[in-house]
């Protein structure tokens, strides 16, 4: 039974004479694990920010967990954990404090035990965790954001480019990790312009192109969506 | 409530790594606590002696020896308003008027013994009043310290990340404002301490409670305006540069275009012009020294045709003395209609001034703080008023022994050799008609009564504040 948690009907997005958003539409199930896929500029974040209700749809409709993002952005909010683009964490806190911070801002209560297993286990170095975030490598911030969106222990996680920066063996761990949360019924809605990365992990996979869906590629049974044909329809695009 | 919490200890956190927060606040506190410790030292220093010197101004009025009356009557006495308990925080006027003052006959003397007429050079520094530190610099540091609380976080990100969790901007403005207000708080503990003082030392609670919180709604509105203007700049050196713009205009400017207004509006004749016409006026009244002066002739006819006799000298009181007494009474009249109207004048200009606290918080704060200390302008005119009726008291009251304990014909013949002088005398217990002067402030009901419009005029600032930040949150996505 499938239970639509993110969905996206006709939406259309423009800043000024710009259309960003050319009637997008889709729906990511509870469970799975979308990803918009995408080159520079073609609208992934965009996306992802009208779904945070940061930006306004022109026209259309999105909507987590069947509440509208025009109308109820503080619901959504509360119930999505967000991995931005560029990570934007305190600088003269350390790695655990940034964590504590925003998980006091969230009200979510997490024990210091908690925020140690979460660390570990998106392989952040002990050593690093009572460091000022400013010495931080940017893998190793990608690595905090990412234990801060698991701590939410949100039903939904929208992810922004989530392995930029990381190491190819930080990217498996990260694949096996996000595997791991849609079997324990997160939804996982990410964009990248990663097509290896997004085969590995994604049920479905949209492919944007300035502003428009032009290709949607699915896994057929257990087998996971070939990387080959997509990143043809991708070069194609982007040649 | 807790998210609150947590962006003000984070902010407060901010402060504490980065330090120079920290050495702003540390620096403010420094300062408030050392110009309320040098004030009160002055203050209480001033308060001691003058209670000492009013006690020996009296002793040595009273223990003088018998004499003729009228060289008491410029013998004279000095008068001193020992200072309210709050002035130790708020000097007021009191810094420029005088607060003693010398009572003759004849005369009505300015009040000497102010601040800044006696300080020069160094000395200057005694300016720095605490209340002076509260309304102004204290405003200026919570700028230095809060400028960029909002546009900080926009510029890092971080307000975008943390609005993306679901935190309010209504939570997150919060916080930010009560990390602010709070080191404001910080900084008006020396204020706090110093009117605990003043309450030990006779003031009434209704007035240093009052005072308090007059200075903390004052530093809440500074905390918002700080607030407001981070929130809604993109940038914090466009913050700093809005927040130190306004800061010009409500601290310096307008308490500036206030008095030039108010001397414009109410221009007071120069002093040389009104000592003109009062020498003129007093010119008429004649001297009341000469008896003989033309100017006391209808008093003489009058007088002369009530006893039915020919002579001043067969009257049966001392004619000079009449004379002293008629001619007081007349001059004193004159002066107080001149002292009246130059009161009036200062008070409708300090009218006029007041009314620019509905254009800058810190002019309405000026105005509450001294009204509620007791060093406003009506309460040194009142000092002025109290101590001429002193001085008109004492010297009618020797005019009225010369006129009755003095025999004419002595008195006319005292210039004859030193027995006549010596005979031209009275009795020393005359001089006990001097009463005490104790200036005492108003009531606490009288002050706070007349505090209202400018408790009015910070609270429409604080809910302006409130407005305009509210709007500002809109925007900040
Ligand atoms: N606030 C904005 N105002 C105007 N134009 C914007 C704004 N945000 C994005 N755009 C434009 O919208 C287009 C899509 O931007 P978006 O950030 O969604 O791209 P993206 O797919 O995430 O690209 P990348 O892979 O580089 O992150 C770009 O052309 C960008 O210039
Ligand atoms: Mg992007």
């Amino acid at each position: 039974m499938s239970e639509p948690v993110v969905v996206a009907e006709s939406l259309n997005v423009r800043f000024a004479d710009q259309c960003v958003l050319d009637d997008v539409s889709f729906t990511v199930n509870r469970g799975e694990v979308f990803a918009l896929l995408g080159g520079n500029g073609a609208g992934k974040s965009t996306t992802l920010k009208t779904f945070l209700g940061t930006v306004a749809p022109t026209s259309g409709s999105a909507s987590v967990l069947g509440h509208s993002v025009t109308s109820d952005s503080d619901f959504i909010r509360s119930k999505v954990a967000y991995l931005p683009e560029s990570v934007m964490l305190y600088g003269h806190l350390t790695g655990m404090e940034n964590i504590e911070y925003f998980l006091s801002l969230a009200d979510v209560k997490r024990s210091a035990s908690d925020i140690e297993a979460a660390l570990k286990r998106v392989a952040l170095q002990a050593d690093a965790w009572h460091k000022k975030l400013a010495d931080y490598s940017k893998g190793m911030r990608q690595k905090t954001a990412i234990a801060l969106a698991l701590l939410r222990s949100a039903p939904v996680l929208f992810l922004d480019e989530p392995t930029s920066g990381l190491d190819p063996s930080a990217i498996d761990e990260f694949n096996q990790l996000v595997t791991a949360l849609s079997e324990a019924g997160s939804t996982v809605f990410m964009v990248t312009h990663d097509v290896y990365g997004a085969c590995q992990v994604a049920h479905r996979i949209g492919l944007l192109d300035q502003g428009k869906i032009v290709g949607v590629f699915e896994r057929s049974g257990s087998e996971l969506i070939d990387t080959e044909q997509v990143h043809t329809a991708f070069a194609k695009r982007n040649a | 409530m807790s998210i609150i919490k947590s962006v003000m200890f984070d902010e407060w956190r901010y402060w504490r790594r980065t330090k120079v927060a920290t050495t702003v606040i540390l620096i403010g506190i420094a300062l408030a606590l050392a110009s309320v410790i040098v004030n009160s030292i002055e203050v209480r220093q001033a308060s001691a002696e003058r209670t000492e010197l009013q006690r020996i101004s009296e002793q040595t009025f009273f223990d003088q020896p018998d004499r003729h009356p009228h060289r008491m009557v410029h013998y004279g006495h000095y008068v001193f308003r020992t200072p309210s308990p709050l002035s130790i925080i708020e000097p007021g006027v009191d810094a420029f008027t005088g607060t003693a003052m010398f009572l003759e006959g004849h005369q009505q003397n300015t009040a000497m013994f102010s601040e800044q007429r006696q300080s020069s050079g160094l000395t200057r520094f005694s300016s720095l009043s605490p209340a002076f530190m509260l309304q102004v610099l204290v405003p200026l540091m919570l700028i230095l310290v809060g400028y960029s609380c909002v546009t900080r976080e926009r510029e890092a990100g971080t307000l975008h990340v943390m609005i993306t969790q679901g935190v309010k901007v209504r939570d997150i403005l919060a916080g930010k404002f009560f990390s602010l207000a709070g080191s404001g708080m910080l900084m008006l503990a020396p204020l706090a301490i110093a009117s605990l003082w003043a309450g030990a030392h006779g003031e009434s609670l209704a007035i240093t409670a009052s005072f308090v919180l007059g200075y903390v709604v004052y530093i809440l509105v500074w905390s918002a305006i700080v607030l407001w203007g981070s929130t809604i700049s993109s940038r914090s050196n466009a913050s700093f540069a809005i927040l130190i713009a306004l800061w010009v205009v409500l601290c310096i400017l307008v308490p500036r275009i206030a008095s030039t207004t108010a001397a414009t509006l109410e221009p007071s004749p120069g002093k040389l012009e009104s000592d003109f016409s009062v020498v003129e006026e007093l010119r008429a009244l004649g001297d009341g020294h000469n008896a003989s002066d033309p100017a006391y002739e209808k008093l003489k006819q009058d007088l002369l045709n009530q006893y039915g006799v020919d002579d001043v000298a067969d009257l049966p009181m001392n004619f000079r003395g009449v004379v002293l007494t008629y001619s007081e009474k007349k001059l004193t009249d004159v002066l107080n209609k001149y002292a009246e109207a130059r009161m009036d004048e200062e008070l409708s200009q300090a009218e006029i001034a007041r009314q620019f606290g509905w254009l800058s918080p810190m002019v309405s704060m000026r105005t509450f703080s001294m009204m509620i200390a007791g060093t406003n302008l009506e309460n040194h005119h009142r000092f002025l008023r109290e101590a001429e009726e002193l001085r008109f008291d004492f010297v009618q009251a020797l005019n009225h022994a010369h006129e009755h304990d003095l025999d004419y014909h002595t008195d006319i013949n005292r210039y004859v050799n030193d027995d006549t002088a010596k005979a031209a005398r009275v009795d020393a217990s005359h001089w006990q008609v001097l009463s005490s002067f104790d200036f005492a402030p108003e009531s606490a009901q009288f002050r706070l009564s007349h505090s209202l419009r400018y408790v009015l005029q910070l609270l429409l600032w604080a809910a302006l504040m409130l407005a305009l930040i509210k709007r500002a949150s809109r925007g900040v996505m």
